[in-house]
């Protein structure tokens, strides 16, 4: 059961960025076929992830765009059955946003092998007596400078993960209440709730747009 | 170079991922483990260890049931609650470590249903 899940959340990760590039172009299809290769050659930790944040960048940014379209149709709707539907589409966005950056998401297992790594080689090096002083320093300094690197982008994808996290929430949270409103024909209501949403989700598009600019590789 | 390979293999992850889809999909687990300054013990989801943070840990979760479990001081997994996923939704549960075993504190999710059993 557990290998199962394993198996299906690790064929939905690489689906999900699969499905992303396909929308984009093949030529993306063709980018992301060779970096999964160059993830099962024993690329180090760091290199791995600084390579998933890059491509989590560009899918984030076709997601952010289907939010921004989202938000825009949102406001012209005036069925509450159809704002219900737009509201669960939504959800699914969010959802892939919220796979991507999960505890248990291979990024974020990824960004804490990183960090273990440079913690490792920054001991080593303390023991290190081969290379000459200055060249012992070269060393340590750019592993703490990967060091903090790598802890900033996890910083951040803690951030995206509370972000997403309570745009999920407020999501679903109001698409209950559309619907306890509709159980009791107050239509009007539920359609005030929905254009009410729409705010919501352009404060998320602008914070997704923050975290795009912020996402900065480790080594790049 | 041959296009082939990449597109079997594509088609295959895509099939899983659909294969996956009709076994209901995935949803999210927030675990928050109260007060956030004791370490929270030990836990489980079915059989897998969760490498829980102090505070808030969101996990994806296939859909459906999910026992959550702690161990305990001698060793010995014990069932806190089941933890009821669903597709795209985030389900929150949170974990009071001061209680011995810890408890689960369950939110209401809609048509009166828990978000935890047990």
């Amino acid at each position: 059961m557990a290998r199962q899940h394993n198996a299906c959340a690790a064929a939905r990760w690489r689906s999900w960025l699969a499905t992303s590039v396909i929308s984009a172009s093949l030529a993306a299809t063709m980018t992301l076929a060779s970096a999964e290769t160059r993830a099962t050659t024993g690329a180090t930790a760091d290199a791995e992830f600084s390579q998933q944040l890059g491509e989590l960048k560009k899918s984030f940014t076709d997601v952010g765009r289907t939010i921004d379209e989202s938000a825009k149709s949102i406001d012209a709707i005036q069925n509450p059955e159809q704002g219900r539907k737009s509201i669960e589409e939504l959800r699914n966005q969010v959802s892939t946003l919220l796979n991507a950056v999960a505890d248990n998401g291979e990024i974020s297992k990824l960004g804490a092998k990183a960090l273990s790594l440079a913690d490792e080689k920054l001991k080593s090096l303390d023991r290190e007596a081969r290379f000459k002083p200055e060249e012992k320093q070269y060393l340590v300094n750019r592993w703490r400078e990967l060091r903090s690197a790598t802890e900033a982008a996890i910083k951040d994808l803690d951030s995206a993960r509370k972000d997403f996290s309570e745009l999920l929430r407020s999501l679903q949270t109001s698409e209950d209440y559309i619907d306890e409103l509709m159980q009791i024909r107050e239509h009007e209501r539920a359609l005030q709730v929905i254009h009410q949403l729409s705010e919501g989700i352009r404060d998320a598009s602008v914070k997704l747009k923050k975290l795009l600019g912020t996402i900065q590789p480790p080594g790049v | 170079m041959s296009l082939g390979p990449k597109f079997v293999a594509l088609a295959a992850a895509l099939f899983v991922l659909a294969a996956c889809e009709l076994g209901g999909g995935t949803g999210y687990l927030e675990l928050k483990t109260v007060p956030g300054s004791v370490r929270s013990p030990a836990l489980y989801i079915d059989a897998d260890k969760i490498d829980a943070k102090s505070g808030t840990t969101v996990l994806r979760q296939p859909v459906g049931t999910a026992r959550l479990q702690s161990e305990g001081s001698d060793g010995k997994v014990v069932l806190l609650c089941q933890v009821v996923v669903k597709k795209n939704r985030i389900t929150t549960v949170t974990i009071s470590s001061l209680e011995r075993p810890p408890r689960c504190q369950c939110e209401r999710t809609g048509n009166d249903s828990k978000a935890c059993i047990g």
